[in-house]
């Protein structure tokens, strides 16, 4: 297989994918929608939980300083928010960098990472409900000021799905990019054995640095994406941990550390949880997570590397299958 | 090459190491000997950068690295294998060196060229598609120093690598580490195998409880009632 072909992949999916808004009616393409962010959102996770191994509970965080930072500056300065976004990009930067900084030099691991990170998207939670300039429990509103590329708002959701394909795609390419580079090796060293590695000459803490930081800063663009498409940001919409949680489940069940998994779980979770609570939401609220939570358990516990990993120990079965006779006749031979 | 002064390691009330001083020269090979739980694998630690020593010093080519991270002595031309092999079990056998290549080289084309080249040079070539948790004892062993070649040392520590090996296994490893030695790569060998140990070493030095007990060529070791009493034993012979 040529080297070219997983990019060729992305792009021709990427291409198909911009097909859809002529068949999709209003509500599907709400769904679309929604799967690109949380698609993009997922492989943004993968990098610092698939990658580096490092299971992140709290990119919520990052996601809700770009979507914080965007609906302040455009509410408060009128800014557009392409300038929101590299203020967001510096934010979240600076915030993953400092987190990283020293839950890694004091070597916090596993469930211990888990948990900082998991207080730290809740302490946000509070944090932002309190402070009336960003709008309290209440969250912000964001004025809609007509269909323009330079205030990053459109008038229907075809506008919106084509910048969530190029978000995706893009985040995709670099995924696939970064694979036979040095740093993702590390990263992959880092997850697999940590002490392994440093003899290797790989430092650790500074690997795992770079990675919450490029993981951080994706999720703050996704965020800066869900502000302008809902044009409001809530506390609990943007940070805490239900959205970081919901992150983390679409990679867990398409297949961690993979450039796909969070995709293809997105694509299958989303409209499992979205349809649900259309249909659903009244007479049982709350239901869409529950599905969610059960997919998961059975990924867990049927498919533990993912939807991505099932199929390829499939397609490994396949093939040793149809290689057996070969394995048979020589069994005959020696008995 | 390796100056070692007064290097000492206490956990709690143990003292693991005490007080040990030795050198070692370019293109020696180094047997540091002794029974178990005598402080050898501490001192690897401790010289890797993977423990911080309690007291004393460590001097690589004239330069202090005792308190270094484990990434900087590697980086400086010092890297180990692991008693316990440390393989990174979900890649293949080739990925898993391409980490220590990378210390040197930038493009991972080149880190894969390089992997395979280490690869061949412990005869791991027909694994090297192979995920690594799927190798056995020996390839994974062989893997330990091909991850640890990479990153082209200059001086080796190798934590039991003939250890759980069959006999003509050890004759494998011995070769192996003999060639590594005449490509002018500088070894210390932590062994219980004493036919591989006694073969290879041009100086053995013998710790007990932490403390150097003795020093000299392998004849003189062999004879040294000391080493009997604490490690050897009455009928100890090179075999």
């Amino acid at each position: 297989m040529s080297l070219k072909m997983p990019y060729i992949r992305i792009l021709v999916v990427g291409a198909l994918i911009c097909l859809l808004p002529l068949v999709l009616d209003t509500f599907y393409m709400h769904i679309a929608v929604l799967v690109l962010i949380w698609a993009f959102l997922a492989c943004a996770w993968n990098i610092i939980g698939g990658y580096a191994g490092q299971h992140s509970l709290g990119n919520g965080l990052y996601m809700g300083i770009g979507a914080y930072t965007v609906a302040y500056l455009v509410n408060r300065f009128a800014l557009t928010p392409w300038v929101g976004l590299l203020v967001a990009i510096a934010l979240s930067a600076a915030a993953a960098a400092f987190i990283g900084w020293i839950v890694f030099r004091y070597a916090l691991k596993g469930a211990y990472f888990a948990l900082v990170t998991i207080a730290l998207t809740e302490a946000a939670v509070y944090v932002v409900s309190n402070i009336p300039a960003l709008g309290g429990a209440g969250g912000m509103q964001m004025e809609y000021r007509g269909n323009s590329l330079a205030y990053m708002q459109f008038a229907g959701q075809s506008g919106y799905f084509y910048m969530g394909v190029l978000m995706v795609v893009f985040i995709l390419l670099l995924t696939q990019w970064y694979k036979s580079k040095r740093f993702f090796y590390q990263l992959i060293a880092v997850r697999e054995n940590e002490d392994a590695a440093e003899a290797l000459g790989v430092d650790t803490v500074k690997a795992k640095i770079k990675a919450n930081v490029m993981s951080g800063v994706l999720c703050a663009v996704g965020g800066v994406f869900y502000a302008q498409y809902f044009l409001y940001v809530g506390p609990r919409s943007v940070f805490g941990e239900v959205v970081s949680v919901q992150i983390l489940i679409y990679a867990i069940v398409g297949g961690l550390g993979t450039t796909w998994g969070p995709v293809v779980g997105a694509v299958l979770l989303v409209p499992l949880s979205e349809i649900a609570r259309g249909q659903l939401g009244n007479s049982l609220p709350g239901s869409q997570l529950l599905l969610s939570g059960v997919v998961m358990v059975l990924t867990m516990l049927f498919m533990p590397f993912g939807i991505i990993g099932a199929v390829a120990r499939l397609r490994q079965r396949w093939q040793h299958r149809s290689a057996t006779p070969l394995v048979d006749s020589q069994g005959g031979e020696a008995s | 090459m390796l100056e070692v002064r007064g290097l000492t390691r206490r956990f709690g009330g143990l003292v693991a190491v005490n007080d040990l001083s030795f050198e070692v020269n370019e293109g020696e090979m180094i047997g540091l000997i002794g029974p178990n739980g005598s402080g050898k694998t501490t001192t690897f630690s401790m010289l890797s950068g993977a423990l911080r020593p309690s007291a004393g010093t460590i001097a690589f080519n004239g330069e202090r690295i005792d308190g270094l991270k484990a990434n900087k002595v590697c980086r400086k031309g010092l890297a180990r294998t692991f008693q316990v092999v440390q393989p990174f079990p979900d890649i293949t056998a080739t990925e898993n060196v391409m980490i220590g290549a990378f210390v040197n080289v930038g493009a991972g084309r080149q880190a894969e060229a390089k992997a395979r080249e280490m690869l061949e040079r412990v005869g791991l070539t027909p694994k090297a598609d192979t995920l690594a948790k799927e190798l056995t004892l020996l390839q994974l062993k062989r893997l330990e120093i091909a991850k640890a070649l990479a990153t082209e040392p200059k001086l080796l520590l190798l934590d039991e690598v003939a250890a759980g090996l069959t006999s003509t296994e050890v004759d494998v490893m011995l070769q192996l580490v003999r060639q590594l030695n005449t490509e002018g790569i500088t070894c210390i060998i932590v062994e219980h195998v004493m036919r591989f140990v006694m073969n290879l070493s041009h100086r053995c030095i013998v710790i007990d409880f932490g403390s150097q007990i003795a020093e000299g060529t392998p004849e003189e070791i062999l004879n040294n009632p000391a080493v009997h009493a604490a490690y050897l034993g009455e009928e100890a012979s090179i075999a």
